[in-house]
């Protein structure tokens, strides 16, 4: 084992750099680490693309990034849901622009017309006759829009990977498919749809440390004493005897003793994944009695009480998103480049609940997740001052050694409890076996 | 719509150039007691939004969050404000939107350049005010800020615009 003053020879191997209670810095600084992150993890993993409800109808799109691709998710006529490369196989424009929207019946590409169909199929091209006798194949279905290499759906989630080999969608999220699982037995329906826009955030640090942050128990009572103090102030300056506002509710807990964060059991999996228990206290409050009995009146009270009691804070799917469950929204985590990580936060309405179950999830996703929350800017201030601090030599490796041995094993991962700095090795468990075997090495 | 006259359009300008002044000193309680009771400060996520109950926004504060907001701001402890967010205001284009029987809505262009640390930010966009008779004034019962880029992704946003 090394010490903590060794210095790592430039061409170490990038899964050497783990040395599983503690990690090198360049795994956050290192713009060579981060291009080999975009092939080895990235480029192998199940990545979350967006949700099935973004795209009701045929030829509905929606795009977005995973690793470095531009990709887009767009609804073929057969009512398949396809993950296509947003590259024309004819000059490399990208065929629909960035965003959302409906590209009618079929995709139409801007520069010289070009046609496909939503399954990025080959329709037709211009000047068809002046490709006879040459070296390009119209026929072949290579010659389309690339399709990912694997495209799957867990209860209307849709996840892709540019790999062919590899576990099936529900073997890679393992532990964690009982998130998404919660997240739709919570709607009366049994599914949910994304509604009210999307909210996105800059940040300027390497998109592990935001990973890290979602199981950091420790770092709330410290780094947010501003927003739990300025919401505590705001609480004893109401009259006596005022219930508790929503708004005071969700910024105050962090102001919660480390003791209270301990009893939250943390549970890490294989592929780095991983939740956070929450304590099961029933909401008592008229929006919350609205939604219980609406769920109650489709599932009866035992299923209804059973849903509840799965009542968890974040979730990590790494290394792509993070749901949180109870409050109806997925965070989707885009690394930009070594030190630049956009999130974007999607808020989702359960079908069959009343208005006022998603003008609430709403209220939260304003309040703590956009990008005016009072909360979040003492963590991205956090974040910046480590990918900064990362930057010195004054030292090379980061701790990840707080409760370090005492992991409890579980099928398929490890819990520990809720101060534990379990889910970080977890992640870099799993990033250093990405990270250890070359891209073509499935 | 018209003012009615240089006074009506002199009172009106100077309403919107105090509001100005206030957030650029960070004259936090004198800003907060322009609002009526009921008041909202809305800066909406997409473009022509005009809902915000049922769909995301920039900031949508009422009274209790707007003074959650400015008591976090005056905290010893909160590291994001270290250095403290400042802004320069520049309202332009002021006009008369509508009138009604208790008040007038304005409609006005707004540009702020925000510096914080690293860079100056430069936002832009058009606002609403909808002011309510108070007195010889007026209380603001909603301030709609719509920037150009509503839809973009935005670093932390910490102060009022």
């Amino acid at each position: 084992m090394p010490t903590t003053s060794t210095t790592l020879a430039a061409d170490t191997p990038p899964h050497a750099l783990v040395h599983g209670d503690r990690v090198h810095k360049r795994v956050y600084t290192d713009p060579a680490i981060f291009e080999l992150e975009m092939d080895r993890v990235f480029g192998r993993a199940w990545l979350y693309v967006g949700h099935e409800s973004q795209v009701p109808k045929t030829g509905d799109y929606f795009t977005t990034r995973l690793g470095r691709e531009p990709v887009i998710m767009l609804r073929h006529s057969d009512g398949e849901v396809h993950v296509l490369y947003n590259r024309c196989p004819h000059k490399g424009a990208k065929i629909v622009p960035d965003g959302s929207g409906s590209a009618g019946k079929f995709l139409r590409c801007l520069y010289h017309g070009w046609t496909f169909k939503c399954d990025g199929s080959l329709l037709s091209v211009p000047l068809r006759s002046g490709y006879e006798d040459t070296s390009l194949d119209l026929k072949d279905p290579q010659n389309g829009v690339r399709k990912l290499a694997r495209v799957a759906t867990y209860r209307g989630f849709v996840f892709a990977s540019m790999v062919a080999e590899g576990p099936s969608l529900p073997d890679f999220l393992g532990g964690v498919a009982t998130s998404l699982d919660n997240f739709c037995d919570r709607a009366p329906e049994g599914e949910v749809e994304v509604a009210g826009g999307v909210q996105r955030v800059i940040q300027r640090n390497n998109w592990k440390i935001f990973f890290e942050n979602l199981h950091d128990t420790v770092h709330a009572v410290a780094t947010h004493e501003s927003s739990w103090r300025a919401a505590k102030e705001e609480f004893e300056s109401m009259p006596e005897g005022t219930p508790k506002p929503f708004e005071i509710v969700i910024v105050d807990g962090n102001g919660e003793p480390l003791e209270f964060w301990e009893k939250l059991e943390l549970k890490g999996y294989d592929g780095g994944h991983g939740y956070m228990e929450g304590i099961f206290t029933p909401p008592q409050d008229p929006i919350s009695l609205a939604y219980v009995a609406a769920l109650e009146a489709s599932q009866g009270a035992a299923r209804t009480d059973e849903i509840l009691r799965v009542n968890r804070h974040n979730t990590i799917v790494y290394p792509s998103c993070s749901p949180h469950t109870s409050f109806q929204q997925i965070r989707v985590i885009r690394p930009l480049a070594v030190d630049r990580t956009l999130v974007e936060i999607f808020t989702f309405r359960l079908k069959g609940a009343p208005d006022s179950t998603f003008q609430r999830a709403l209220k939260y996703t304003n309040v703590v997740n956009s990008p005016s929350s009072n909360v979040m800017p003492d963590d991205l201030e956090a974040y910046n001052r480590v990918q900064e601090g990362l930057g010195s030599d004054g030292g090379d490796w980061v701790s990840l050694q707080r409760a370090a041995g005492r992991d409890q094993p579980l099928p398929g991962g490890c819990s520990s409890n809720g101060n534990s700095e379990m889910p970080m090795r977890n992640m870099f468990r799993a990033w250093a076996g990405y990270m250890a075997a070359p891209k073509g090495q499935e | 719509m018209s003012f009615n006259d240089w006074h009506e359009q002199q009172r009106v300008t100077e309403f919107l150039y105090h509001e100005a002044r206030l957030l650029d000193a960070h004259r936090w309680a004198e800003w907060l007691d322009l609002f009526t009771p009921d008041g909202l400060y809305w800066m909406p996520l997409v473009h022509g939004q005009t809902d915000y109950l049922n769909h995301a926004s920039l900031f949508l504060e009422d009274t209790l969050l707007r003074s959650m907001r400015v008591r976090r701001l005056e905290q010893a402890r909160a590291y994001s404000q270290q250095p403290m967010t400042r802004t320069a205001h520049v309202t332009g284009n002021v006009s008369i939107a509508s009138r009604e029987p208790d008040g007038i809505t304005v409609a006005s262009t707004l540009q702020v350049l925000e510096w914080r640390k690293g860079d100056p930010r430069s936002f832009g966009g058009s606002v609403q005010h909808t002011l309510k008779t108070h007195g010889d004034g007026w209380r603001i019962q909603m301030k709609r800020v719509e920037l150009i880029n509503c839809e973009a992704p935005h670093e932390a946003l910490q102060v009022f615009l």
